[in-house]
Formats: structure tokens, sequence, C-alpha cells
């Protein structure tokens, strides 16, 4: 016999409902003015114009910080993925037989990863003073809890079979993590790797606004002086930047993996 | 590689069992003794707890009643290095050779190495020369030396088999298990993989424990069959002892093409 046709749609219109109410209430909440939005296009439009010519003759001027804004990624993706490297093998199940240790490691990570960069340098900047070294330590954090989640998650899923016999040959566990569980996670290390050093460039011009270092500390002065054309040109620049190291990083990335 | 006399170590179960959690019996009232250089094969269902017996006397598997004795040393060992210093005289070759498959061929064997050489070395993965020798030593045995720095994983099933065994070989073993080493490969190379075993039995007077699920190959390369069913050990004797009425037993019906390895290779 054939079984009755459930009737289920209602389910689907109450989600749908549920959805619009708390959408709705939101947008009251933080007040979105659409009428506002209408007045002030002409406002919007100007700058856009301004922002679409940039000042290319500012640009030897931002030669400095956009350096010090790779520098401050490149620096800060080698000490995060060094640190997150052996971070990683203590949060995985696989290659430490410990769980309170690893229970532990993956909350002090959990809080590490849930605080923003943004939030990390504004705290550093009052600590150790504005400038790059804020910058990089800020992006170090950031870092490392981002790479011990994604390298963890791939120790997790890797083959145990050749830890189960480095284990049979008598060795330690430090050991046969390192003979029979390195190898099979280094092309997704690399990958990630270079992930977080794409981050690190967007991140850490960003990072600069609250006194980071940077191309960051560069927006925040010409934007305060209203200078649209030379603003234009480093967002230029930050864009340029960004498309190369991706189109570079997903080239390397797919040799790596396969 | 050394010679036998100063290394051999007798196997002597006595009234072991093990339950798994859940009540699952995986043996039970196992006395048993091999005496240091013996080649024996155990035979059985799956299921019938071949490969736990096994990876008892390594340690893989924990046993929960009696006592295995390896040589001098007493199972069940304390986890570390009591359990790490038996381990190491032992040798264990698996069905899915679990080799680390984008390490080099030579990376493989030198895991053979990882119990005595220091930890910094073992971290870097700067072996001595010492090790490296003994690694390209025991490739030659197996005769793949020339594969030594291929990536593992683009070798054949059978070479990564014997890539394992010289693996083994390297931990310069007393015993070497093998849980099923031919029951991934095509009929050919199993006979390869269990010539090159029957070698280091008689060459290097290592001591065999071997899974097989094919009769004929237990028959024709172990010297001694055990057979278990349902845990319990039904059968202890020679190839020649072993006829039809014993496999039924063993298996608890008659034997058809499945339990022939040779039968499976005419199909």
């Amino acid at each position: 016999m054939r079984p009755v046709r459930p009737r289920t749609a209602w389910k689907g219109l109450l989600v749908l409902a549920v959805v619009a109410v708390i959408t709705v209430w939101a947008g009251f909440g933080v007040q979105v003015d659409v009428g506002a939005l209408i007045k002030n296009f002409s406002n919007a439009a100007d700058k856009v114009v301004l922002l679409a010519q940039p000042d290319y003759g500012f640009f030897p001027e931002t030669l400095s910080a956009l350096a010090q804004t790779l520098q401050m990624a490149v620096i800060a993706t080698a000490a995060g993925a060094a640190i997150g490297l052996p971070l990683s093998f203590l949060a995985s199940r696989v290659t430490d037989p410990s769980r309170p240790l690893v229970a532990v490691v993956r909350s002090v990570l959990n809080v590490v990863r849930s605080v923003p960069d943004l939030l990390y340098a504004a705290i550093l900047v009052t600590i150790v003073g504005t400038g790059a070294l804020s910058g990089v330590i800020a992006l170090v954090l950031f870092n490392v809890g981002i790479v011990v989640k994604l390298i963890s998650e791939a120790i997790d899923a890797v083959d145990r079979g050749p830890l189960e016999a480095a284990l049979a040959t008598g060795a330690t566990w430090v050991r046969a993590d390192r003979a029979a569980v390195l190898p099979q996670i280094l092309p997704v290390y690399a990958s990630q790797t270079l992930y977080v050093l794409e981050l690190n460039v967007r991140a850490s011009t960003v990072i600069g606004l609250v006194g980071g270092g940077g191309l960051g500390i560069l927006i925040d002065q010409v934007r305060t002086f209203y200078r649209y054309h030379q603003l234009s040109l480093i967002i230029l620049e930050i864009l340029v930047v960004v498309v190369l190291l991706e189109a570079a990083s997903s080239w390397l990335r797919k040799r790596l993996v396969s | 590689m050394t010679s036998t006399g100063d290394r051999a170590a007798d196997i002597t179960f006595r009234g072991v069992g093990v339950s798994y959690p859940g009540g699952v019996r995986g043996l039970q009232d196992i006395d048993l003794r091999i005496p240091a250089g013996e080649m024996v094969a155990v035979v059985g269902l799956s299921g019938a707890g071949k490969s736990t017996l096994v990876r008892t006397i390594n340690g893989l598997v924990p046993i929960t009643e009696g006592e295995i004795v390896v040589g001098d040393r007493h199972l069940p060992a304390s986890r570390g290095r009591e359990l790490r210093e038996l381990r190491s005289e032992i040798g264990m070759v698996f069905q899915s050779f679990n080799l680390a498959r984008r390490a080099r061929v030579i990376d493989n064997v030198l895991m053979g190495r990882l119990h005595t050489a220091p930890t910094w070395r073992t971290l870097l993965g700067a072996w001595s020369r010492d090790d490296v020798e003994l690694a390209m030593q025991a490739l030659e045995r197996v005769g793949i030396v020339d594969k030594a720095y291929v990536k593992a994983g683009n070798l054949s099933g059978g070479q990564q088999q014997r890539v394992a065994i010289a693996r083994t070989l390297a931990q310069q073993p007393k015993i070497v298990l093998a849980d099923e080493p031919v029951a991934s490969l095509d009929p050919p190379t199993s006979h390869t993989v269990m010539r090159d075993l029957e070698r280091i039995n008689a060459e290097l007077g290592i001591t065999v424990v071997i899974n097989l699920h094919f009769l004929d190959l237990a028959r024709r390369y172990g010297r001694r069959l055990i057979g278990l069913r349902g845990g319990r050990i039904v059968f202890d004797g020679t190839g020649e002892e072993a006829d039809e009425q014993v496999f039924a037993d063993i298996y608890g019906r008659s034997l058809t093409g499945e339990d022939v390895l040779e039968a499976r290779a005419q199909l």
C-alpha cells in the first residue's frame, strides 16, 4: 500500500515566519533608515567619484608601509605556523593518548580563536605600544588559533594504520607521531600556512587602524584628513596584493595537496 | 643481522582470555607454547579471534585474563617503557601494509629503528649511518633496495608489503607477527611475500606467527597449524595432520573454493 503523503508544508512556512520576524526585529534594533540612505545618496556618490581617481603620485610614500604590512604578515605566519604545529598534535585524539590534555589544549585554543584579531591588536597597543610589534603579536595569536583548528582536524582524519605500525615497533607516542602522522599532514600543513599568509595580508592592513603598524596606520592618517585620492590608491594596492597573493597561493596549494 | 642463538624467545600463553568492553569475548582459555624459531600459521573464519590472538603477543590488544610470557618478558605489561621494550623485539606486518604512503620507502623502514635512536634524531629525521645501513640491508633482504628513495605510496601492493617486512627486519626482532599479510594481494604476489616470510624464518631464525585465511597457503608455509573457532583453539598440529575433517571442525562446514587461494586464482 502506498503511504499517505505527509503534510509537512506548515513546518517550512513556520520557519520562514520565524526568520522574517527575527530579521525585522534586528532591522528596528539597529534603526535601518531607508529614507536616510536615499537622502544622502548624493553624498555617497561624491565620495565614490573621489575614490575612483587614485593619486598615483602618492605611491612612493606608501611603499614603506606596504612593505611593513607584508613583513608583518610573513613573520606572523612563520611564528603562528611554527607554534601551531606541535600544539595541533596535542589537540588531536589520534596522536595523543592523554584525553585531559587534549581537552585542555582544545578549550584554551577555542578561547584564543574566539577573540577577533582587531581586539587583540587594540589590547596589545595599550600594553606594547603602537607599532608593528603589537600588530605582529596580534596576528600570531590569531594564526595559532586557526592553524591548530585546521591541522588538528587534519590529524584527526589521518590513516591510523601507520601509527599503529610505528607503535608496534616499540616507539613512544612522540616518535610514532613524527614518523607516521607528520608525513601524512605535511601537504595540508603547507597549504594551510599559505592560506594563513593570505589572511594575514588582509588582516594586517586593518590592524593598523587601531595602531598595529603597516598600511592601516597610513589609511588612518589620510582618512582623517579626507584625502580620498590617496586613500583610493592604498585600497587599490591592497586589492592588487591580495589578488596576486591569492592567485599564487592557490596555484601552489593545488600542487601541494594533489 | 644477528644470528639466532642469543636472541631466541619462546612465546607461552597461560589461560589467556580477552573480553572487549560490552562483554564480547575475543579469546577464551588459550594455552599455547610457540618455541623460538617456529613458523606457525593461525587459521580460522573471520571473527574466530585470529587477529586478536596475534595482537595480544605485542600488547596491541590487552589481555583480560591469564598471562603471556615472551622470552623473559611478561604480559600484561604496564604501559610505558616495559611494553615498548617488549614491542621492540616483535615485528608486525599488517593486511593493509600500514606504511606512511607519502614518506619514502627508506623512511618507512627506518620506523623499525624508532625504538632505539635518540629522540632528536627521530624528530629531525637525521638518522645515524648505522641505522640507515640496517634499513638498507633489510631492503636488500626482501629484494627492493632499488626503491629506497621512492615514495612508498607509489609502489605496488606486493612491494609495499615487502617494505613492511623490511620495516620489521630493521627492528632486528626475535619474533615477526603477520596479520593476514597476503589478504590484499593477488596469488603470485602472495607467494612472493609468503616466501619472504619463510626465508626470514629459515635464515634468521626469527619466530614467525601468521594469520591466514587461505588453507592451502597455511598448509604449504606453516609447519605448524593452529585452528581457532569462536575464540578457542580447536586444532594444533602439523599441516599433514590437518585433513578435510579438521578443516570442517575449524570452519564449521566443509571446504569451498572461497577457502583456497589457488581455487580463487582459477576463477
